[in-house]
C-alpha cells in the first residue's frame, strides 16, 4: 500500500497501481486518449501528463507507479499548459470536418478541445493530408487524416484480438495507420477498434453517415446472437435501430462484442419481412408467390381462433416447442400453459454451429437463452430426442396440433414437410418465414429489441434485456424507454419523430391473452411480475428481481455447469 | 598527449597489428578477475559514456542484476547519426578491434552472454570492416565458446539498421533489433531490468567501450588522471564546418574550444570570424562566437556555458554563414527523423520548421519567433524520449543568442493578417 496525495486528497492505494488508475478509482478525471484499461500502456498521445512533486519534469499519469508519500497535481499551471500544448499539437493537423463526422458528439479529441483547449489555434499553414476513405477491412473504414496515433487499435487487435493486422507506416506527422501487407482488418473483433478509436478516423462502413450521435437513444441491452449475451448498448433513432456498441461488463464481454452480433442481431428488427399485425389463415384466401394466403385479423380474434382450436384437441394431441431464442418469461409462460393444458409433448430446438467458436466471447450454442429454457421448467423433456419424437408423432398423426413460440423449425425442409401435416399450427413469430408460410395462425410477437425481459446466458448470468423500439401498444414517453434529445423535445411533426410500428406484442403477454381466453385467471400485467413469480416458484432464481438483475445481472444459484472462463486470462 | 583510442599505428585494424601492439591483453588481465572488481574498476576511473549523455558507465553497468534467470545483453550502440557526428566510423575503420575488446570486457563484466552491435545502415564499408575484426575475433577465440580457454562464452552479432535516426536512441535501437517499429520505449521500466525482449540489457556507444581495455590496461588511478577530472579520458573530437582540416581529433577531455578550433583544426577557413559553434553534435545549445573563448569541451564546463558536450561533434559556422539557414536545416532534420509516436515531437517538429521556412521565405514576423519559442517549449521535456529535447534546443538556444537574425528578416511589410482598409469610394456627380 501506498499513501498519497491527488489534488490535495488524500488516498491509501495499492502501490502496484499507475496515478490514472487511482486518480479514476477516485473519482478524479484525468484527460487520456491512448490509455485504456485493457490495453497494454502506451504513454503517446501525452494528455496525460500531471505534476508530481519532486520530479524535474511533468510525468504521464497512465505509465508512473504510485509510491509512498506521493504528492499529483493534475490541475496545477504547468499541467493545464501543457495539457492546452497537447490539445494544441494534436489539432494543428487535425482535419475541421466534425460537421461531417460520424464521431462528433462522443470523440474524445473534440469533447477535450471543449474542455482544455484555448479555441484558438496559432497554427495558420496548411495542415499535412493524407487519405480521407482508406476501406481497412470489410467493416471498417479509416480516415487517415483524422487519426491521432494513440495506437489502441493497433494494440487492440496485438493483444486481445490476437491477429496483428494493423500498423503504423513513414514517420513524425507523416505517419499513416495501415494494413500489413497483403492483410485486412477482418477478424471477428475488427469492429471493437471503431468504439476504442477516440476520434473519427475509424468509422463503421455500416453506420457510416446514417445519424448523428445525439439524434439516437441508446438503451441497454443485451446481444441476441449467441449464448455469450454480450452486454450491449441499442441506438434508435426515428424507431429505428440503427447501430449496437458494446456495453462494459467485465463478467461477460468486457468492453467488447464480436463483428457477427454486432451486424447481424438488429437488421431483422427494422427489416421488410417484419410481421405487422396477427395473421389468420382463411377459407377462400389463396397462396400465391407473393402472399401467404394469411390475412390481418385483430388480436381478439386471432387469440379467440387459438383458444378454440386447441380446445378441440386432447392434450396428447397437442405439442409445444419453446424457444431458446425467447426470454425466460416467455418460456415460463409457455410452459406453465402446456401444463395447464395437459400437454406433454414439448421440446426446444438448440442452435449450435460445431467449431464457430474461440476462447474470446463468441459461443457455438447461437441462441441466447439456451441455458434459460432448461431453468424455466422444460429440465425432464430436454434430452435432444423430444422435437424428433414430435415430429415422429405428427407423421404418425397421433399428434395433430403444434404450438411453436419464437423460432423457425420449418426452415429444415425435411421438417417443413412434416408440419404440412398439422390440422392446427400456431407460431408466434416476428418476421416471416419458412415456419410462417405453413401456420394456421401467426401471433405477431416483439423482437427482443421492443420488449423487457430476461435471458439466461452459457455461464448462468441472468440478464436483462429493455425495449429500444416501440411497438403500436407502446408509447416511448409513458413506457420508461431510453429517449433521445428528439424524443424529448422534437415536436410531433418533425420527421425524425415518425417510424413505422408494428402492431405486435410480447410473446409473454400474448400467452397470458391466451391462457385467459381459455379460461385461466393469469394477473400478469408486466413481465416483471412473470419475473418475480419465476424468482419465487424456481429454485434457482430465489432471490432475483429487476432492481437486483439492474445493468451487470446475476447468477443462477445452480452449479454452474459451463464453467465461466475469464475472457482475458 | 598519447592517442589512445586511435593511436597513429599503421594497420591497427588486422589483428595480428593490434596483438603485436598489445591487444587483448587488457581481455586476459579481465579474465583473471572477478566480474565485480572489474566493474569496480570502471566505476573508479569515472569513465562516462560518449553517446551524449555523460552517464558514469561503471554504475550503468551495476544496474544489470546479479541474480536473475533470464539472459542478459549488452548492445553496442554504433547507430551514430547525430549530425556533425562521424568518430565511432573511425573507430570501425582504424581501431575495431579496441571496441571488440571492451566489449567483451563489458560482457564478463555484466555476466552477458550475447553482444549485439547495432551499426548505422548508411555505414556500408565500416560494417564491413567491423565484420571482418569480428570474424578475426572468433577465429582467435577471442570470442565463442569457452574464450582464451576460460569458462567464459560470448557472442558478437553486428546488426545494420535502416536508416533511421531514432534507432540511435537506446530502447527504440532494442525495438528495431527485436524486428518492431523504431518507436522509443516509455520509462520505466529501465533497460537494465527490462530491455532487450524483456531481458537485463544495457546499452554503451562504441567509443564508451573502446575506452574499457584501456582503463583495465593501466589501471583507473592512471586513467582518472587524463583531463577533466570528473569527465576523465580522452574525446574523439569531430570538428566540421568553416575550419581548415575538419576531421576526428583525439584530445583529453577539457580541451579549449577555440584550441580545438584554432590549434588542430587550423583555424577558420579563410581567417574569417567565427559566427557560431555548435558543440557536442546537432542537438545541443548553440554558442556565440564571441562568447566561445575560454570555454572547455567537457561536460560540466559546457553545461556551465549553457551547452553540452554531447557526442563532441562540434560546427564551426564563420561569420558569412546563413545560421538561419542551417537552423532551419537542423530542424527539417529532427522532423524528417520524428518517429511521430508521440504528440508534441510528431506534430511540434513539422510546424517549428514550417515557421523557419517562412523566414527563409521572407514572410515571418516577430510574432512568429514568440510562437517558435513557445512551440519549442511545449515540445521540451514532455515527451518520450530525447528527440522532442534535441530539436528543440538549438530552436531555443538560437532565438536566444541570435534573435537578432530574426529581427533582420523578419518582414517589415504589414502583416496579411491585420485587416486590409477598404478602397476609397468615389462619388460621380453628374
Amino acid at each position: 500500500m501506498a499513501k498519497i496525495t491527488i489534488d490535495g486528497k488524500q488516498l491509501e492505494v495499492d502501490n502496484k497501481l499507475t496515478i490514472i488508475q487511482v486518480a479514476l478509482e477516485h473519482g478524479i478525471a484525468i484527460p487520456h486518449f491512448c490509455w485504456h484499461p485493457r490495453l497494454s500502456v502506451a504513454g503517446n498521445c501525452r494528455i496525460c501528463l500531471v505534476e508530481v512533486e519532486k520530479f524535474p519534469k511533468l510525468v504521464i499519469a497512465c505509465a508512473t507507479q504510485v509510491t509512498d508519500g506521493m504528492v499529483v497535481k493534475t490541475n496545477s499551471p504547468k499541467v493545464v499548459n501543457a495539457r492546452e500544448a497537447v490539445m494544441e499539437f494534436l489539432l494543428i493537423n487535425h482535419p475541421l470536418d466534425c460537421p461531417i463526422c460520424d464521431e462528433a458528439g462522443e470523440c474524445k479529441l473534440q469533447d477535450y478541445a471543449y474542455k482544455f483547449s484555448e479555441g484558438v489555434s496559432r497554427f495558420d499553414f496548411e495542415k499535412v493530408r493524407k487519405p480521407k476513405r482508406v476501406e481497412l477491412g470489410p467493416n471498417v473504414m479509416l480516415d487517415v487524416e483524422r487519426c491521432i496515433m494513440c495506437s489502441r487499435c493497433v494494440r487492440f487487435c496485438d493483444e486481445i484480438a490476437k491477429k496483428p493486422q494493423l500498423v503504423f507506416i513513414q514517420r513524425a506527422d507523416h505517419v499513416e495507420l495501415t494494413t500489413f501487407p497483403g492483410e485486412n482488418l477482418d477478424h471477428p473483433y475488427s469492429m471493437n477498434t471503431i468504439d476504442l478509436c477516440p476520434v473519427g478516423a475509424l468509422t463503421s462502413r455500416d453506420f457510416r453517415f446514417k445519424a448523428r450521435v445525439w439524434e439516437m437513444s441508446s438503451t441497454d441491452t443485451v446481444c441476441p446472437g449467441c449464448a455469450r449475451g454480450c452486454n450491449m448498448k441499442m441506438w434508435v433513432r426515428n424507431n429505428e435501430v440503427l447501430r449496437l456498441t458494446p456495453r462494459y461488463n467485465p463478467e461477460v464481454n468486457d468492453y467488447w462484442m464480436c463483428d457477427y452480433g454486432r451486424l447481424n442481431t438488429f437488421k431483422y428488427v427494422n427489416a421488410e419481412n417484419r410481421i405487422k399485425a396477427p395473421l389468420i389463415r382463411k377459407e377462400g384466401v389463396l397462396a400465391n408467390q407473393t402472399d401467404s394466403g394469411l390475412v390481418e385479423v385483430g388480436w381478439d380474434e386471432a387469440i379467440a381462433k387459438v383458444a378454440s382450436e386447441l380446445k378441440s384437441f386432447d392434450e396428447d394431441e397437442i405439442a409445444g416447442l419453446c424457444s431458446a431464442f425467447a426470454t425466460n418469461e416467455d418460456n415460463y409462460l409457455f410452459v406453465k400453459l402446456m401444463n395447464m393444458l395437459g400437454v406433454k409433448n414439448i421440446a426446444f430446438l438448440q442452435h449450435l454451429i460445431e467449431g464457430d467458436e474461440d476462447d474470446i466471447l463468441i459461443r457455438a450454442d447461437k441462441t441466447p437463452n439456451n441455458r434459460g429454457v432448461r431453468e424455466v421448467g422444460l429440465t425432464s423433456s430436454i434430452n435432444g430426442s423430444g422435437w424428433e419424437i414430435i415430429l415422429r408423432r405428427i407423421d404418425e398423426g397421433t399428434i395433430k396440433a403444434l404450438y411453436v413460440i419464437d423460432d423457425d423449425p420449418g426452415a429444415d425442409p425435411r421438417v417443413a414437410e412434416t408440419l404440412a401435416r398439422l390440422d392446427f399450427f400456431v407460431v408466434h413469430a416476428s418476421n416471416e418465414n419458412d415456419t410462417t408460410k405453413l401456420a394456421d395462425v401467426v401471433l405477431s410477437s416483439s423482437t427482443y429489441a421492443e420488449k423487457h425481459g430476461t435471458f439466461t446466458n452459457f455461464q448462468g448470468r441472468v440478464q436483462r434485456i429493455r425495449p429500444a423500439v416501440t411497438t403500436a401498444e407502446q408509447d416511448r414517453a409513458l413506457d420508461g424507454f431510453a429517449m433521445s434529445r428528439l424524443d424529448k423535445f422534437g415536436a410531433h411533426n418533425d420527421r425524425w419523430m415518425q417510424g413505422p410500428k408494428c402492431d405486435a406484442r410480447p410473446t409473454w403477454r400474448i400467452l397470458t391473452c391466451v391462457a385467459n381466453a381459455l379460461g385461466a385467471k393469469w394477473k400478469h400485467n408486466t413481465v416483471e411480475d412473470v419475473f418475480n413469480e419465476i424468482a419465487a416458484t424456481t429454485e434457482s432464481f430465489k432471490g432475483m428481481s429487476y432492481m437486483k438483475l439492474g445493468l451487470r445481472g446475476m447468477l443462477l444459484k445452480t452449479k454452474v455447469e459451463v464453467v465461466a472462463a475469464p475472457i482475458h486470462a | 598527449m598519447e592517442k589512445l583510442i586511435l593511436p597513429d599505428i599503421p594497420h591497427l585494424r588486422h589483428i595480428d597489428v593490434y596483438e603485436m601492439r598489445g591487444g587483448y591483453q587488457a581481455l586476459k588481465k579481465a579474465l583473471g578477475m572477478k566480474p565485480d572488481d572489474v566493474i569496480e574498476e570502471v566505476k573508479k576511473s569515472n569513465l562516462r559514456g560518449r553517446g551524449g549523455a555523460c552517464f558514469p558507465t561503471g554504475l550503468k553497468w551495476s544496474f544489470m542484476p546479479k541474480q536473475t534467470t533470464k539472459p542478459k545483453y549488452l548492445c553496442a550502440n554504433g547507430d551514430e547519426s547525430e549530425p556533425g557526428t562521424f568518430k565511432d566510423r573511425a573507430i570501425f575503420e582504424f581501431n575495431p578491434h579496441l571496441f571488440i575488446e571492451g566489449a567483451i570486457i563489458a560482457a564478463y563484466a555484466m555476466g552477458v552472454k550475447t553482444i549485439y552491435t547495432y551499426v548505422r545502415g548508411e555505414y556500408a564499408k565500416w560494417i564491413t570492416l567491423l565484420q571482418k575484426a569480428v570474424d578475426d575475433a572468433y577465429a582467435k577465440n577471442y570470442l565463442g565458446e569457452n574464450i582464451l580457454g576460460s569458462s567464459f562464452s560470448i557472442e558478437l552479432y553486428s546488426h545494420k539498421g535502416a536508416g533511421a535516426y531514432i534507432c540511435g536512441e537506446e530502447s527504440a535501437l532494442m525495438n528495431s533489433l527485436e524486428g518492431d517499429r523504431g518507436y522509443p520505449r516509455v520509462k520505466p521500466p529501465f533497460p537494465a531490468q527490462n530491455g532487450l525482449w524483456g531481458c537485463p540489457t544495457t546499452i554503451n556507444n562504441i567509443e564508451t567501450l573502446a575506452n574499457v581495455p584501456i582503463i583495465i590496461n593501466k589501471g583507473w588511478e592512471w586513467y582518472s588522471q587524463i583531463g577533466a577530472p570528473k569527465h576523465p579520458g580522452t574525446l574523439l573530437y569531430g570538428i566540421s564546418g568553416h575550419v581548415n582540416k575538419p576531421g576526428i581529433y583525439e584530445l583529453p577531455t577539457g580541451v579549449l574550444l577555440t584550441d580545438l578550433i584554432y590549434k588542430y583544426a587550423g583555424g577558420v577557413l579563410g581567417n574569417k570570424k567565427i559566427k557560431a559553434v555548435i558543440p557536442g553534435g546537432s542537438s545541443t545549445m548553440w554558442l556565440r562566437g564571441d562568447e566561445i573563448d575560454g570555454v572547455k569541451m567537457d561536460a560540466e564546463s559546457l553545461k556551465a556555458a549553457g551547452t553540452a558536450i554531447g557526442t563532441g561533434g562540434v560546427i564551426v559556422m564563420d561569420e558569412d554563414t546563413d545560421i538561419l539557414k542551417i537552423l532551419t536545416r537542423i530542424t527539417h532534420f529532427y522532423h524528417h527523423e520524428s518517429c511521430g509516436q508521440c504528440t508534441p515531437c510528431r506534430e511540434g517538429c513539422g510546424w517549428m520548421e514550417k515557421i523557419l521556412n517562412r523566414f527563409l521565405e521572407g514572410e515571418g514576423t516577430m510574432e512568429d519567433v514568440d510562437l517558435l519559442l513557445d512551440v519549442a517549449n511545449n515540445i521540451e521535456g514532455n515527451t518520450i524520449c530525447a528527440l522532442g529535447d534535441a530539436a528543440a534546443w538549438p530552436v531555443q538556444s538560437f532565438i536566444k543568442k541570435f534573435r537578432d537574425e530574426f529581427e533582420r528578416r523578419a518582414k517589415k511589410t504589414p502583416s496579411m493578417k491585420k485587416p486590409v482598409k477598404p478602397p476609397h469610394l468615389v462619388t460621380l456627380e453628374v
